[in-house]
Formats: C-alpha cells, structure tokens, sequence
C-alpha cells in the first residue's frame, strides 16, 4: 500500500504527467533541432564553400550522445526538483508520524519510495529516449538498435544511481533545498571528475554515460565496464541499506512544545 | 501483567532530561490519564510508548501475551496530527488500516464503521485539505481506532477544541472505554477527572502523584477548616495536635488549615473546645481540597 | 532564401506538431491545477500568467514550485 499510495500521490500531483513529457520534450527536440541545424546551415553555408566542411551534418550517435547530456541535466534538474521532498518533506510536515506508528517497516517505507522513484524516474527516461531514438532514425540515419537498447540500459543504471542518492539524501536531510544542491552537486561533481580524469575514475557511477557513448560510435564499451557496472549496482545497494540503517536511527517524533 | 509497564523510563535530549525514570503501569480494560503542564514530558513519555523514540535508559514492556512488534496492538492520536492533504478522509483510514495489516476488504468495513463512530460519514470523500480543525481531530481518533488496537495513545486529544468539541470528544471516549483500553495526556485536570480511572501526573520529566482516580479523590479531597484568629494560634493547637480526628494540619502564625476526614465530628470537637473559645476569632471557614488545589500545588511548585 | 526554409518548415510540420502538442497538454494541465488549487505558493494570477505565456518552462515551473506542497 505504501507503494500504490506513492503512485497515487503522483498522479495527484500530476507528475506522473509531467515529468515524462518534459523527457519526451527533450528526446524529440535533440534529434529537431540538429537536423534543422545542420539542413539551415547546409542551405545558408551553401555560398561560402569551405563553411560545409567546418558544420558536418551530426551522426546518430552524436544526436543520442546529445540528448542523454539534455536528459542528464535538464532531466534531472527536473526529477530531483521534484523528488527532493519524497522523504524531507513528510518529515517536515509530521505526516510520516501517523504511517511509522502503525506496524511498518522502515525498510518497506524506504523501498517502497525508492521504487516509485525508479519507476517514475527510468519510464520517463525509456520514453524520452524511445522518443529520441525514433526522431533520430527519421531524420538522421538509422543505428544498430542493440547497442541503443544496451546503451540505454546503462544509461538507466547511472539514473537509477542518482535517484538512490536523492532518496538518501532526502531520508537523512532535512531541508529539501539542500537535498537538491547536494544531489545535484554530487552528479556534477562525479560527472566532471569522470569526464576531466576518467583515468582515476574508472568505478565512478557517471563513467556508465561514457560506456554508453562508446557503444553508440563503436559498437563496444570501453574497457572496465563490467567492473564500473558492478561496482555502481553494489553501490546502489548499499546506498539504500545505509540509507534504511541511518534512518531507522534517526528520532522521526518532532519537537512540539 | 499489565498491557503496558516502564521502569525507570528516561529520555534525554542534549543536556535535556524531557522524561526522567518513569514507572508507568497501564492495565488493560482502563482509561488512564497523563496529567501534567505544557513541557512536562507528556508528548515524549508517550512517543517512547508508540516507539517513535528510544529510550535513552530504561524500559518498556508490553503485555506478553500480545506478540511481535508492539504498533500494531496500540493506536496513536500525534497531539498535532498531521495527513496526507490530498486524500480524502475515507482513503486515509483504509490506508491506516492496510498499514495495520488489514486486508483492503476488512480496512473498507472497519474504515466506514470507524468515521460513523466519529461522524464524519458526511465527509469522507471530501479532500483532508478542506477538513477543519476538529474535523482532523476526529480523522485522527478513526484512524487510530481503525485496526481495533488494544490500546489507544491519545496525545491531548481535546486540548485544541472549543468547549462543545471537547465535549464530544470526551463523550466518545467515555463510549470507546467499554471496548478497548485507553492512555491521554492532557493538561486540564477535569478532562481527567471526567473520563479516566487511572491517573499519573507528570512535572518536570517525572511521575509526581499517581493512584485511581477513587483514591486520589479519598486522599485529597478531604473537608478543610480554615482557621484565622487575632492570636497566635499555636498555644491551642499543641494541645488538640496529634488527635485521631486530625488529618493534617498547617500553621502559619495566625492561620491554620486543618484537614480532617469527617466534618461533623471536627466541627464539635473544634467548636466545644473550652480553649478553642477563647480565642478570638476572625474567619471560621469549612471547605472541600479539590484535586484542582493538588494539581496546583503540584505543578506550580 | 526565404522561400527555401518557408518550404522546409513546412515540409517538416508534422514533426513540429508533436512538440507543439506536448507543450500544449502540460500548459493546460498546468491552468486546469491552477486554477482549481486554493493552496498556491504566491498569487493565483501570477501563475496564470507565467504558465501561459513561458513556454513550456511556464508550467514546468509552476508544478514545481506553485503547488502548495503537501
Ligand atoms: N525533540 C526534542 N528535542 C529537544 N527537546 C525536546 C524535544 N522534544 C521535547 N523536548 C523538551 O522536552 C520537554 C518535554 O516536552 P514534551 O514531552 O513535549 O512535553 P508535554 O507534551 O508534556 O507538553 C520540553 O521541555 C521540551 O522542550
Ligand atoms: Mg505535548
């Protein structure tokens, strides 16, 4: 019930809505605007002969690449924005007192949001990225739709990473907009690190994305990967057992008088 | 045994002792009041009942033939409940109840029986959101009662509501005693008096005064001279202290109060008293303590 | 020129529509909950106001920050 009252509480609030059309905006826009670019540019550039050469039309890989770094900022600039409160914020009203003195698990509390988050956060994804794929296949080129479906899987799981780390946040802070800064500032953080150092990253979670990218151009992951994914998933895991640990310590009765 | 029994509860916050070593004993089948002012320690003493908290030392025992974890035999009114705003008042007591582990069925039935209990049928498919005060009061009471809990903890269930609110309230806890046990805090003493059997009052983090509500009304509400006279009164009462019609006496100066336990005889030992008649006296008064002068005492101390 | 992108627009209405489409559904959905909610962050015409006229971000913002949360 935790959970279905977790989806209900979405559909309320019409994020269940919202958020996948934001993502489904982004997976179409991406693909749009590259080819109207490279086709203005082709029909403007068309006078000065050298121009074409420097603006080449994107490839399907790029397009993909492209947006993954639209979702992996606009989206979940959005995603946390939204979710920053799952926890904090029923701390913060009190309304987690009436659920925790009823015979509840903590961890079933824990989980049943940490599911919901995935389900809201990895269907928005798949459909955004369903969206992308298609548009990019329309007006770009056609690609290898295996490594699409890998690359999106891994992508997911770099997803999946940053929502267990929001819903962590979430249960251990109190203030939703730290809970936001913190999260979005570890995902820049780790992703800056991954792409600037990749050398000392190699089991960073962010290093998923650039798997993913490779499997578009070339067809294969970059070496390391089967380490860098299970270190990620262990890494999830153990998040969300911490997460459950630490707040089953915490004191959830609030200062009244 | 007891349904619920605390030895040497305590809980500190910081350098706080907000409950300090309390023996609590709740029997089954009584409404039992925790009485006692604002900071106290009513809200936390109860917190650490629900689990809410942990006791830093001490503990709680619940009755052993009730197995498992203790939540699902108590309900829980917060002394500021607060709900999910966006369900209307009958989703909220079914999800209460499917927390409890009620099938979605059972939860049903009871949820519609449970706001009949409290009136809010009319209600019920109305957002929490537009509900007033005494409207989530009375939510509160249907959700906590909804998986027929053994024991209800009601967190100052009528402190927030006009007279007539209370009323009700009061009045439906009086109805709900006959089938399930019952433990309030409240700072009014005649919220307790009205419904409860047992009483523990509570100052500064400890049980200062507890027993039935019968025998602290045998103790303290007894029938009181107050005595004022021109003269020292010490003289007379040396020769009448100590006699087996005296209860309790307190002299200051000019002024005694004595604390008998049957007036009739008192007043004509007192009145027949050749010494007493000597004296020149000023205001010769009978009165009743109430508990309410004990409360007062007690906490203002 | 001119008449060179009129012409490519044109042919390409029908991946516009899409995003139009979407854009369209969150800012109505968006008016619909403002206008219904009694429990908004910040004046009611505000909103309105924000959630028709930026596009796309307008309601965005609006399910983020407007609703009174709880
Ligand atoms: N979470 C907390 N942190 C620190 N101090 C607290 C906390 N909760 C209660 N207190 C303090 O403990 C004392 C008892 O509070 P409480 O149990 O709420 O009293 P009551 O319910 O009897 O009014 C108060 O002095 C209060 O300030
Ligand atoms: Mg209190």
């Amino acid at each position: 019930m935790l959970f279905k009252k977790e989806w209900t509480e979405s559909v309320r609030s019409y994020k269940i809505l919202w958020i996948p059309v934001v993502f489904i905006l982004l997976g179409i826009t991406q693909p749009v605007t590259s080819y109207y670019f490279a086709d203005i540019i082709g029909q403007f550039g068309g006078l000065p002969e050298g121009a074409v050469m420097d603006i080449p039309i994107p490839t399907g890989a790029e397009v993909i690449t492209a947006t993954l770094g639209q979702f992996g900022q606009i989206g979940f600039l959005v995603l946390v924005l939204a979710y920053m409160g799952i926890v904090a914020k029923e701390k913060n009203h009190g309304t987690q007192i009436l659920v925790l003195v009823k015979p509840v698990s903590y961890t079933n509390y824990l989980t049943a949001k940490w599911a919901h988050l995935l389900c809201i956060s990895l269907g928005s994804y798949a459909m955004g990225y369903i969206a992308a794929v298609y548009y990019t296949f329309l007006l770009i080129e056609k690609m290898v739709i295996a490594d699409l479906i890998y690359g999106g899987i891994i992508y997911g799981i770099w997803i999946a990473f940053v929502m267990t780390v929001i819903l962590c946040l979430s249960a251990l802070l109190n203030s939703t907009a730290f809970v936001a800064f913190a999260g979005l500032g570890l995902t820049v953080v780790l992703s800056l690190l991954s792409s600037l150092t990749p050398d000392l990253m190699t089991l960073s979670p962010a290093m998923l994305t650039s798997h993913s990218q490779n499997l578009y151009q070339t067809g294969q992951v970059g070496s390391g990967f089967g380490l860098n994914l299970a270190f990620t998933l262990v890494l999830i895991i153990g998040i969300l057992i911490g997460t459950i640990y630490l707040f089953h310590k915490k004191e959830i009765a609030q200062h009244t008088t | 045994m007891e349904l619920i029994e605390t030895r040497s509860l305590s809980k500190r916050f910081g350098q706080h002792i907000a409950v300090d070593g309390v023996n609590l004993s709740i029997k089954e089948g009584v409404c039992t009041a925790l009485l006692g002012p604002n900071g106290a320690g009513k809200t936390t003493t109860l917190n650490l009942l629900t689990g809410l908290i942990t006791p830093s030392t001490g503990t709680i025992e619940f009755d052993q033939s009730y197995q498992g974890d203790r939540r699902q035999y108590i309900g829980y009114l917060p002394q500021y409940p607060k709900f999910y705003e966006w369900m209307t008042g009958e989703e909220f007591v079914i999800f209460a109840g499917e927390l409890a582990g009620l099938t979605s069925k059972q939860a049903k039935q009871r949820t519609k029986e449970m706001l009949d209990l409290v009136g809010l049928n009319d209600n019920s498919k109305k957002k929490i959101a537009g509900y007033s005060g005494g409207m989530k009061q009375r939510l509160g009471i249907a959700q906590a009662l909804v998986h027929e809990p053994k024991l209800v903890i009601l967190d100052e269930p009528v402190s927030a509501l006009d007279p007539l609110g209370r009323k009700e309230v009061l009045e439906m806890m009086k109805r709900l005693k006959e089938h399930t046990s019952i433990l309030f805090s409240t700072h009014v003493l005649h919220d307790a008096e009205q419904v409860s059997d047992d009483i523990f009052i509570m100052k500064d983090g400890k049980v200062v005064i507890e027993g039935s509500l019968t025998h602290l009304q045998n103790t303290y509400q007894k029938p009181t001279f107050f005595i004022e006279a021109e003269d020292k009164l010490e003289g007379w009462v040396e020769t009448i202290k100590g006699q087996d019609w005296i209860d309790q006496y307190s002299l200051d100066g000019k002024n005694l109060t004595l604390t008998v336990d049957n007036v009739e005889e008192a007043r004509k030992r007192i009145l027949k008293d050749p010494m007493f008649q000597e004296l020149e006296i000023y205001k010769f008064e009978v009165a009743k303590t109430s508990l309410e002068d004990l409360f007062m005492k007690v906490t203002e101390s | 020129m001119n008449e060179a992108v009129n012409a490519l627009q044109e042919l390409n209405w029908g991946l516009i529509a899409p995003i139009l489409l979407l854009q369209f559904i969150l800012m109505i959905v968006a008016l619909f909950d403002c206008l219904k909610n009694e429990n908004l962050n910040g004046p009611k015409w505000l909103w309105i106001l924000v959630i028709l006229f930026i596009n796309t971000l307008g309601p965005i913002v609006y399910f983020i920050f407007g609703r009174g949360n709880r």
